[in-house]
């Protein structure tokens, strides 16, 4: 996916929403009525969020059950229990496609969030002509899905001869490119000019600053920029199905797409490899939630 | 943006300065050349892999190329001759009611449902926010193929669903696929909507809720006269959002049903897909493609409008 949420407070308040909401303090000498009254927004609120995550377990129930059952199908049942379905999983090629995808992704990422970085910096602190139409453009961009620029981007890459994973991680580097642009613009712009500034007079050039001061300072914009870069491409579907040619270099979702059209359908493979393929995805997002949660520790840096 | 000294304020005295300086700011960050070398790559690769390939996409529309055969490589301009084709093409048209179909059915239940999951979360105890709502998000991390296959798992004869429904023997991606697919996706777009909307909810003064408490508001008069209003801007570009996510979700129906059963759940980057590459008609697969990158370009150029961002 690479559609932005342009607000700090959104992508911020997107990672925890775990975190209690503001409590209202009642009034003195209401207490014993307000909290009376209180039980029915809890028990509303507890049994439409009960309803609504089980509902929306029924799908993953399969994919849960079917990994540990060794007699799998599409249906549910109650498995014979097994850890042989992740080991057979990783075996037919799954775990050098998972090695692609790693790749793919890591690459990707990579090259986004470097050039990211760049574009970003220039953009808040330099002085650069068009910057609102610029900003605008990229803005826009992030917003355009992926999948349907895909025939151009093939032809192009047929007559470059670029159908293979590394130039297709610089295409999902690329899609990827807009949303992070934005993230760091927004980060970067929160960052004090002053120790910059300090730097600069100390006579450290653009690559020391940005080394030394701006990137240690917004790590965990950095962190989630890179982040989003990876989960991108690693969930990709489209771009590697039409990209990357050679099968040896296909990647995780290809690979188990591949498993369904197979002869006879191992399902216990497939629902191990699908649920293995997610559970990185659920790492990162951990990781994210907990960098934003550290927050900024900038006043400290400047002082007077 | 970096702070800017006013061109009128006071001077190193502290008396009021009233004239205008004259010449070029000074307060202003002098343009460098060395900018344009941090932005170079970015404009490079965007120009190069993303507009590009969009203009591209125009002409090769009405070219007569295809994927492979004599006209793979020596392909020509062929005029409005794939447009005609186009008109003329009852499967195209189907698809794009079926593509507002898919995508106003997911844009309505996500946004519903993050909505009301968004306001249970201020109220429900905390091991149930924790638990239900990370399910929810779950679902939303999922990749696509994951969500796919757990769908297809869900929804095919002896799924699940069936199981659940006590009628093991009914495929429902053959009965009602369109519905399945919308279902699905709606599924893996609400656990987004819902965090943008438990953010934004974060947001409404507090002050302002204890009021309408005071004045002995229902839950639904405070949601609508004050939560939603405060809240508006948020929901319509989070539908914006979906609405473009749930366009280019090629992967999610492709995994599932290939836009089938009959062309049943042949959403517009389906077809364009099936057009170019299992059809092998790369020219009529990016015409199909360019009359989304219209619908997409109309939508986010309101979505830019609309998010008002300060530059």
């Amino acid at each position: 996916m690479t559609i932005a949420i342009t607000q700090d407070d959104i992508v911020q308040g997107a990672l925890d929403a775990a975190s209690s909401p503001p409590s209202v303090a009642p009034p003195k000498g209401q207490v014993r009525k307000d909290a009376r009254r209180d039980l029915g927004p809890v028990l509303a609120g507890n049994a439409a969020l009960g309803l609504l995550g089980i509902a929306f377990l029924i799908p993953l129930a399969w994919i849960i059950v079917g990994s540990f059952d060794a007699k799998a199908t599409w249906g549910i049942e109650l498995p014979h229990w097994t850890l042989s379905n992740f080991s057979a999983a990783l075996a037919d090629g799954g775990l050098r496609s998972l090695g692609n995808s790693l790749l793919l992704s890591v690459t990707a990422s990579l090259v986004s969030t470097v050039v990211a970085v760049m574009a970003a910096y220039s953009l808040v602190r330099r002085r650069v002509p068009w910057k609102g139409p610029l900003l605008l453009v990229v803005l826009f961009l992030s917003a355009i899905p992926v999948a349907i620029i895909i025939v151009p981007v093939y032809q192009i890459y047929v007559s470059l001869g670029w159908l293979s994973i590394l130039p297709s991680a610089l295409f999902l580097g690329v899609t990827s490119l807009p949303f992070e642009i934005w993230l760091l613009k927004n980060y970067f712009e929160l960052l004090p000019v002053d120790l910059e500034e300090a730097a600069a007079i100390e006579r450290a050039n653009t690559y020391q600053i940005l080394r030394r001061v701006v990137l240690p300072l917004s790590f965990p914009g950095v962190a989630a920029s890179a982040i989003f870069g990876f989960v991108n491409a690693w969930g990709s579907f489209i771009v590697p199905l039409v990209l990357i040619s050679p099968s040896s270099q296909a990647t995780g979702p290809i690979t188990i797409f591949g498993f369904m059209g197979a002869a006879d359908v191992r399902y216990g493979d497939i629902a191990a490899f699908s649920l293995m393929y997610s559970v990185p995805i659920f790492i990162l997002y951990g990781a994210m939630s907990r960098f934003f949660q550290g927050g900024f520790v900038l006043s400290g840096g400047v002082r007077g | 943006m970096s702070a800017v000294t006013p061109a009128f304020g006071l001077d190193v005295l502290g008396k009021p300065r009233l004239s205008v300086p004259t010449g070029r700011r000074k307060d202003r960050a002098r343009f460098q050349w060395g900018s344009l070398v941090l932005l170079a790559p970015a404009i490079v690769l965007l120009l190069g892999l993303f507009i590009y390939p969009a203009a591209y996409a125009f002409y090769l529309g009405f070219t007569n190329l295809r994927l492979i055969g004599p006209t793979a490589v020596h392909y020509q301009f062929t005029g409005t001759a794939n447009l005609q084709t186009l008109v003329h093409d009852g499967v195209l048209w189907n698809s794009m009611w079926i593509t507002a179909v898919f995508v106003g059915g997911s844009v309505v239940g996500a946004v519903i449902l993050g909505m009301v999951l968004a306001l249970a979360l201020r109220t429900a105890t905390r091991s149930v926010r924790v638990v239900a709502g990370g399910v929810i998000v779950v679902c939303w991390m999922m990749p696509a193929i994951s969500a796919g296959l757990s769908w297809y798992a869900a929804s095919t004869a002896g799924g699940t669903l069936a199981t659940i429904l006590g009628t093991s023997s009914s495929d429902f991606l053959h009965s009602a696929p369109l519905v399945v697919v919308t279902a699905a996706n709606c599924w893996s777009q609400t656990g987004f909507v819902m965090l943008v909307f438990a953010a934004a909810l974060r947001n409404v003064p507090g002050e302002v809720l204890e009021s309408a408490k005071v004045e002995n508001a229902s839950a639904w008069q405070t949601f609508r006269k004050i939560s939603l209003p405060i809240i508006w801007p948020v929901v319509v570009t989070t539908v914006l959002i979906v609405v473009l996510l749930s366009l280019g979700n090629f992967a999610l129906i492709y995994i599932m049903t290939q836009g089938g059963p009959l062309n049943a759940t042949n959403i517009l980057p389906v077809y364009s897909y099936v057009q170019a590459f299992s059809f092998q008609d790369l020219a009529y697969g990016a015409l199909v493609g360019n009359v989304l990158v219209v619908i997409s370009t109309v939508l986010a150029a309101i979505y830019v409008k609309l998010s008002r961002v300060r530059i």
